[in-house]
Order: C-alpha cells, then structure tokens, then sequence
C-alpha cells in the first residue's frame, strides 16, 4: 500500500508547471483571440464555472469520498441568490455569499446524516439526499414558483469604482474574467491546502482512515471540515450559474447533471490532484459543445458517460494521478 | 378510501419488488451496486414501446424481445463490472454511473426526450372484487410480481443452483472453496435480473410515462429496497417493497402526488442513519 506520498517524477512536475503557465495565458488572452465570437467565449465562461464545481467537488473527494448529491448545493445556490435578488432585489454581490452560507448548512445536514458512512455507502446517501431539496424547491410553490421555474434573474451587476466600472451583466468579456478569476482562486486555495498539513490529513484519511486515527488525526472532524467547504464552493457556484444564466428549475440546477459533472471531471482529471478536475472540466466541456453537440444534438452527453466509463477501467486515478504500475 | 390505499401500495409495492430483485441478487453475488439498473428498467420499456408502436406487436408478445434486449446489455455490462479493480463496491458505483448516461443519451438519441406510454385499453378498465374496485393494471402488477417472485423464490431455495447463488452471496471464498464457480454465479445473477428488468420494463411503460431521465427513480426505489432488507436477504424484500409502496401511496392521499418521490429517498437516508446493515438484517453495528 501506497502511503502519503504520490511518486512523481520531477520531470513530470516541469510539464504540469510548463502546462499550468500556458494554459494559464492562454485563457487569459482568450476573449482577444475570439473577440468576434460571444458564443465561444461563452462557452468557455461555462467550462470555468464548471471547473470551480469540479474543484469544490474534489475538496471532498482528495479524501477518498464520492458524492453523487453536490446538485443539492448547487440548486440551493442557485435558489437562493435568484430568489433573494429577484424578491427581496439585493445586489448580488450580497446574495452570491448568502447562497454559499446556506449550502454550507445543506452540508451541515448531509455531514450529519452522512458522515457516518464510508464508501459505496456514502455515495448512495448523497444520491439520496439530493431528492429532499429538490422535491421541496419543487413543492413549495408560495416561495420558488415551483416547478415553473424562475426566469427574469438579473444579471451580474455593474461594479463601480469612481469613474471606472465594469458592467458583468452585459459584457461577455467582463463575465469571462470574472468566473476566471473566481476558478483561478479557488484553484489557488485547493493548492494551498491540499499542499498544507491538512492536505496531508486527507490524503491518510483516504490512504488508510484507521491508521490516520490512531496516528491522531481527527477524521471525522477533517471529513465534515471537507464537506462543508466543498458545499460552500458548489453553492457560490451554483449562485453563479443563476446569474449568468439567467433561468433555472428545480429539475435542471437540481438535476442528475450537476451531481454528475463534477464526478465526471474530477475522476477523469485525476480526482487525487489538484489541478486534474478543473483541467478536464476546461478541456471536456468545450469539446462537448464544440464538437458532440453539432454532431448529436440529442444525446451529446453520450461523451460524459463514455469518458468516465474508460476512465473508470482504465485510469481509476486520472489523466494527472499517479500511474498504476510506475 | 383506506382500502384504496391498501390495494394501490400493494400492488405498487410487489411490482417495485420485481424491479428491486435484480438489483439485491446482483448487489448479493457480486457486490456491484449498479446504478444503471433503473435505466434498463426504462429501456425495456421503450424497446416495447417501439415493438408495440412501429410494428402494432401486441402489447403481450413484447415481453420476450424486452428480455432479449437487457440481457444483451447486461451481459455487456457484466464484462464491464468484471474488469473493476478495489474498492469494487465503490467502482462500481462511479461505473454504473457512468453506464447510466450512456443509456440515458442513447435514449434521449433514438426515442427523443417526449413522453410515452404504452396504451393497453383492457388494463385502464378493472373489476369489483367483493365490492372494492381494482383496476387491471393494479391486478397485472400484483400477480405478474407475485408469479415471478415465487418462482426466483422457488429457484433460490429450492434447487442446487439456488444454493450455490446463496452460498456465494453469504461468502464469496468460502463458496470457492467449496467448489462453486463464483464467476458464472456472477453471470447468472445479471442474466436473472436482466429477465426480471425484461418482465418489468413494459409493465412501467404502462403505468408510467416513458423518458429518458426517468429511470434514476427506479434505481433509488431499488436501492431502498435492497439497503432496507439488508444485504443478500432476499425473503425481506417482499417486504420491504410492499412497505415502500403502502408509504408511497399513503403519501399521495396525505400529501399530494408531487411528495411521493421523495419517500424512497427520506426511507433511505433514515435507513442509512441509523440501520446501514438493514432493518431485517442482522445489524453489524
């Protein structure tokens, strides 16, 4: 058994730091590059919210735990921001922290119920859990609307600094840098603390939960630490979504597909590193919609199944994880 | 109206049973979960719902093309889950998954995403039995799920191959040991849950519309039904299902028809809670 420490080799590093930089600049550069096209960058504004879904996702998947249930943070993000923008009509940028405050209680709940369970177990109940939320947005008419949805959301609002402003909610552009800069940071802080002590607290949790006890790691603790930070993320992100897109319903930010996604993104990108799932998210996404959707206008998702499919028999640690028999 | 109630959750409750059966004898053999077994159920349903619809097959003789259909699959499926290297249990979760959207795309490619059903006039008309009115549909379910029930029952408990599928359910080495193929005991477990997927899929097309997202219900109802007979019991089932179904249809009446889909999820998570081992398993702690 592997403990702790992920042999890579040093001139592995060089060419993720090689790649990191490059992909780096590139995405920044990417709005001139396409400056015509709003479509593309549109896209890729959605690949970097996904990814920030993927990298909250892994806070708690680093430990070894599978959710199958972060749509139920997501839609109480999304819920949440729209509703308290559209009836209470505050600014966003008050409702986007709300929302992550309140799917970080979600997390509280499900830590609660969850917690307990290791493993297959684990995943079953967050497949579980995702219902409750969903079918109570559903049902809640006087609140959410109910199953109609809700349309009408605004937009990211204008920020303004004295002369200066910067309008997210039309420009394409100015919301493309703002979901970089969301993704960018939360990917710093999944380095910084995958990388510090605490990283190392959940790779034992993962590696060998018994041993990580007795060497005095409080696991339960550092379990229930992962999930509410990882619902808090999901939350803002789902928040995000809301506003960037405009329109949400329970059965769509509650769907299969947002529990989905970032499991799908984070496993095939290597659900053990930092940089694998928002890498998968960035490449997976537009690829998807550049190239299946045309194709197959119904069904284009086939690629997601299939991805994670081969990626479970083949690479079960990833594009970046470490590799089986090195 | 309590009566209603009764008939209803019953006879929901067996045809659940038929669809959880599959599930808990392939979760029992081969300790895969498979989350695509609600998409398969939803498969069955559509392949008959194409043989009745662009062929006008009468509605009975859909049954057999429907088997032969998910056992194909499964048997595919089978290949895919022998490959799963440890945890197994939770590989096979993200596997089945995936499996999951693959199915549901490739419905979503060939049937498109529009609701269908498949109407069989004599099932929506029904009869008195000693005053309280059943429908056919409720009495097909009921004894479609009785029969094939009974007879897996009788092949479980009462032949050599019964035995050996229990034996390797109880313990998978020692059933080694003693000489029993644990492979194709995996195999004939997906070949039985594929028969009973195939029975049940046209039944669902009936009394359910058809889409492709939809089969995700059946899976958690499958689900529930497993964790709450424990593993490998399989005489708990019954029961299990029969409960879920009376909960399910008591919901309807109590709280609107909208509320019903979170039973088996509450029902799970309350199981999970506190009982993981099962209500009528022995509990491990």
């Amino acid at each position: 058994m592997i403990f702790f420490t992920q042999k890579i080799n040093p001139s592995e590093i060089k060419v993720y730091r090689v790649g990191l930089v490059l992909g780096f600049f590139v995405l920044i550069v990417l709005p001139l590059m396409v400056q015509s096209n709003d479509y593309i960058l549109q896209v890729f504004t959605h690949a970097l919210l996904l990814a920030s879904l993927a990298l909250a996702w892994n806070f708690l998947g680093v430990s070894g735990s599978i959710s199958l249930g972060h749509a139920a943070f997501f839609g109480v993000g999304a819920y949440t921001s729209a509703l308290l923008s559209l009836d209470q009509a505050l600014s966003p940028w008050f409702t986007i922290p709300v929302a992550g405050l309140l799917a970080t209680g979600l997390g509280l709940i499900m830590g609660l119920i969850c917690l307990r369970l290791r493993g297959a177990y684990f995943a079953l109940a967050t497949l579980a859990f995702v219902e409750v939320p969903r079918v109570i947005t559903d049902n809640w008419d006087a609140l959410t609307r109910g199953s109609l949805g809700l349309v009408g959301i605004s937009g990211l609002p204008t920020l303004r600094l004295g002369d200066w402003y910067v309008d997210f909610g039309s420009s394409i552009t100015a919301s493309y840098y703002l979901v970089f800069v969301y993704s960018f940071a939360l990917l710093g802080l999944v380095a910084f603390v995958f990388r510090s002590n605490m990283g190392l607290a959940f790779q034992a949790i993962r590696e060998e939960e018994i041993a990580a006890e007795a060497v005095g790691i409080q696991t339960n603790r550092y379990r229930l630490f992962c999930l509410l930070i990882s619902a808090f993320f999901t939350g803002i992100s789902g928040a995000c979504y809301a506003h960037l897109v405009r329109y949400i319903e329970p059965s769509l930010v509650y769907g299969l597909h947002f529990s989905a996604i970032p499991m799908i993104f984070a496993v095939c990108g290597g659900r053990f590193t930092i940089l694998g799932p928002a890498l998968a998210a960035i490449v997976l996404y537009p690829v998807d919609q550049f190239i299946f959707h045309p194709l197959l206008p119904a069904g284009h998702e086939f690629l997601y199944g299939a991805i994670l499919v081969l990626a479970v028999l083949f690479i079960p640690d990833g594009f970046l994880g470490r590799r089986q028999n090195a | 109206m309590w009566t209603t109630i009764f008939i209803s959750g019953i006879s929901l409750g067996s045809f659940y049973v038929l669809v959880a059966l599959g599930f808990a004898l392939i979760f029992g053999v081969t300790r895969n979960f498979n989350l695509a077994h609600g998409d398969l159920l939803v498969l069955a349903g559509y392949s008959a719902y194409w043989l009745w619809k662009a062929w006008a097959f009468p509605f009975v003789f859909t049954f057999p093309f429907a088997i032969l259909v998910i056992l194909l699959v499964s048997l595919g499926l089978q290949r895919l889950f022998s490959r799963l290297r440890d945890p197994i249990e939770l590989n096979s979760i993200v596997l089945s998954f995936g499996v999951a959207i693959l199915i549901q795309n490739s419905m979503l490619f060939f049937f498109s995403g529009n609701y269908r059903l498949i109407r069989v006039p004599i099932l929506s008309q029904g009869i008195r039995i000693s005053g309280f009115y059943v429908s056919y549909s409720q009495l097909t379910l009921l004894l479609l799920s009785l029969v094939t029930i009974g007879t897996l029952y009788m092949l479980m408990y009462r032949t050599y191959l019964g035995k050996a599928l229990r034996a390797t359910i109880q313990d998978k080495d020692a059933a080694a040991l003693a000489g029993i193929n644990v492979a194709a005991m995996g195999t004939l477990s997906f070949c039985i849950g594929a028969v009973l997927i195939g029975l049940a899929g046209p039944l669902y097309g009936c009394i359910h519309y058809l889409y492709p997202s939809t089969g995700h219900e059946a899976t958690l109802l499958a689900i529930t039904i497993t964790i709450f007979a424990g593993v490998g019991r399989l005489n708990g089932i019954l029961l299990a299902g029969w409960i879920l179904g009376l909960a399910e249809s008591l919901t309807v009446v109590l709280c609107g028809a909208s509320w019903r889909e979170m039973v088996s999820a509450v029902l799970l998570l309350t199981l999970l809670a506190f009982r993981p081992h099962g209500l009528l398993g022995k509990g491990e702690g």
